[in-house]
């Protein structure tokens, strides 16, 4: 019975939550919990949107097909082909392969932009959706920005004309004690030490308030979320049908099951 | 109509024993009236292994067995094929659930002394199936050509390096190749849809004819064969078909709404069972940062890595399944039934159940040195149970077994 306990837990555990796990965002410690909204239309074509013009030019989503996203995100055919497809030899059954050769992006960035189409199921789309928004300026890098997520990460903050400026600083922050409370002085007071490390976006830099950009990024990461496996919300609605039928089928097991015990008790 | 089909079921089964094999096995098969939901596994094992074949035939529609393409096949199928992706999760959810079925089964045959005089053949039958299970579930993994999947087989493959004199020639005969390359791929594929499929189906028959031959047990371990009627049936028993069949859909019913719920809603098993670093395409120059095997096979890597020497931890893994085999022979008590055993085989085995799960998750975390601590007082428990048993079973007093069930 234990065992069969643990199983039971080790399989019924959250996915997002594993994938997020205890600080796997860097220095950010723990990502910011993203529910995808995989039947939000508008949501899901807006990430699209976003996905194409400002990530598609270095990114690849190799094992997805533009007819797919097309039909999956309810976008008609003509208004897809004109608004998202670049380039007139793309057909609507390809796959998406990028638009930038390998060996080019190598040379301008020292490593080739990875492949984004299975990343959310990779890191967990917690972590992207962590990951980018938390650029911050850091003249000692190449591009002049670091992410608290990914330190070090060799891409520039291609959202920052949104977002705009993004800084580290330091503020003033309670001292918690040994109890779990706030320490005070005599006087009542929280007693508080500086700390840094603390993101900050410099008001009126972007074209786009906090808010405003959380959920650009939002519907960004929806998208991805869904091209990363973009029968989920299939997978999810079948479920249903499929547990319906064998709770059925187990109830008539049963109760043939009881009819023919009566034969010897 | 009805003579002409008698007369032509007739004409079949005086050439095929078809009335003879389904009274024999099925309809006058006797097994005991009385047994509770521990002996429902055996059924659920046989259900996952045709789950496991049937959509392993589908997925090879749409698998290429090669370097370059594995990895994007996987992708293929989950999203080009239609309904792809219910094969493939079905098949990845059915080989964690056939092993977290076989663990039941195996530990019912330890809890009940399933393995007592006369049926240690059933149960050597069974641990060799556990033990090709486990080869075909590595081989198995290897193929989506993850980076898990990569870096898992080099560690496992790496293992065979450890054998003194051969073991760097083993090891490149393994791989068909001095890395792991499309040479390795292509030979796991053919092992791991073939050879192995053919060798468990074979191994489950025999498994199965071993049982129908001694009959099954109970869990009061007591021996429905010494109280007969006039035709010598045991008076304890009800015929196979269709009493324990029916039992068997209700498990079976139950059964799929489980996996039903794995499969649709947690098919990656909180990572468990589909590691996330797999979802990347295996990359021969970038090694994960912790490498960690499905949940199946943990407590067995846990006891490889709590030893320091490779070799020495080979010898002490290879030397816990061995010892699984044996167990007939350890357990010298008069019960089988742990309801009837003394009170050491009862805390023996409750350490047991609780060192095992400990293991099974030190195996899925990073080592420290408090966990490599635990580790060997977990893998000394393990061998302690069935090394002592035959002290422990024959010195401890047991209650009398019942005469009848």
């Amino acid at each position: 019975m234990k065992k069969f306990l643990l199983l039971a837990l080790l399989c019924i555990g959250s996915q997002e939550a594993l994938a997020a796990g205890g600080a796997a965002c860097g220095d950010y410690g723990e990502c910011d919990s993203f529910n995808p909204e995989l039947n939000n239309l508008e949501s899901l074509q807006l990430g699209a949107l976003t996905f194409i013009n400002h990530c598609y030019g270095c990114h690849s989503l190799k094992y997805s097909r533009w007819g797919r996203i097309a039909q999956d995100l309810d976008i008609p055919e003509d208004i897809f082909t004109d608004n998202l497809v670049f380039g007139a030899k793309v057909k609507l059954g390809d796959r998406m392969t990028g638009s930038m050769k390998p060996e080019v992006s190598e040379t301008w960035f020292g490593i080739a932009p990875p492949d984004l189409t299975l990343v959310t199921r990779l890191h967990g789309s917690d972590w992207v959706y962590t990951y980018l928004r938390t650029f911050y300026e850091d003249s000692s890098k190449p591009y002049g920005v670091n992410n608290m997520v990914y330190p070090g990460a060799a891409m520039p903050n291609v959202l920052a004309s949104m977002q705009g400026q993004q800084i580290l600083t330091c503020k003033d922050v309670p001292i918690i004690a040994s109890n779990g409370g706030v320490r005070r002085d005599e006087m009542g007071n929280d007693i508080t030490e500086e700390k840094c490390g603390y993101l900050k976006t410099i008001e009126g830099s972007g074209d786009l308030s906090v808010q405003e950009f959380d959920e650009v990024i939002f519907n960004l990461v929806n998208f991805m979320t869904y091209v990363g496996e973009p029968s989920r919300s299939d997978r999810e609605r079948m479920g249903w049908y499929a547990v319906l039928f064998f709770i059925v089928f187990t109830a008539l097991a049963y109760l043939l099951f009881r009819e023919y015990q009566k034969d010897y008790h | 109509m009805t003579q002409q089909s008698s007369g032509f079921f007739n004409w079949i089964n005086s050439r095929l024993p078809i009335v003879n094999t389904f009274e024999r096995h099925l309809s006058k098969h006797p097994v005991p009236k009385k047994v509770n939901f521990w002996y429902m596994f055996g059924a659920l094992a046989s259900v996952v292994l045709i789950i496991q074949i049937v959509s392993g035939i589908w997925l090879m529609f749409g698998y290429e067995n090669t370097e370059e393409g594995a990895f994007a096949s996987i992708e293929y199928i989950m999203r080009d094929i239609e309904y792809g992706w219910v094969i493939r999760y079905m098949h990845t959810t059915g080989a964690s659930m056939f092993f977290a079925v076989v663990y039941l089964h195996m530990f019912r045959g330890l809890l009940y002394g399933s393995y007592h005089k006369p049926r240690e053949l059933v149960w050597v039958f069974g641990m060799t199936i556990y033990l090709v299970m486990m080869a075909e579930g590595f081989l198995g993994y290897v193929l989506p050509y993850g980076q898990m999947s990569y870096w898992g087989a080099q560690v496992i493959i790496s293992l065979f390096g450890a054998i003194p004199y051969i073991g760097e020639s083993l090891e490149i005969w393994v791989r068909g190749d001095y890395y792991i390359s499309g040479a390795t791929i292509s030979r796991f594929f053919a092992l791991h849809v073939v050879a192995l499929p053919l060798i468990l189906i074979a191994l489950v028959f025999m498994h199965l004819v071993a049982l129908h031959e001694v009959g099954a047990g109970n869990p009061e371990g007591v021996d429905i064969e010494k109280h007969l009627d006039e035709d010598g049936v045991p008076l304890d028993s009800v015929p196979f078909f269709p009493y324990k069949v029916l039992n068997a859909l209700v498990a079976i019913g139950i059964f799929g709404i489980v996996f039903s719920i794995i499969m649709f809603f947690f098919p990656e098993g909180g990572g468990y069972m589909l590691e996330l670093a797999n979802f990347e395409e295996a990359n021969p120059l970038s090694t994960p940062e912790h490498i960690a095997p499905v949940w199946y096979y943990s407590p067995y890597y846990a006891m490889l890595r709590a030893v320091p020497d490779k070799l020495g931890g080979l010898v002490v893994m290879g030397a816990a399944i061995a010892i699984l085999f044996v167990v007939p022979w350890l357990d010298r008590s008069k019960a089988a039934s742990i309801r009837y055993k003394g009170i050491l085989s009862k805390i023996a085995m409750t350490i047991f159940i609780i060192s095992w799960l400990m293991l099974a998750w030190l195996g899925t975390v990073p080592v420290t040195a408090l966990r490599t601590t635990l580790s060997i007082i977990g893998t000394v428990i393990y061998f302690a149970f069935f090394l002592l048993m035959p002290i422990y079973t024959s010195i401890e007093k047991t209650k009398p077994v019942p005469e009848r069930l």
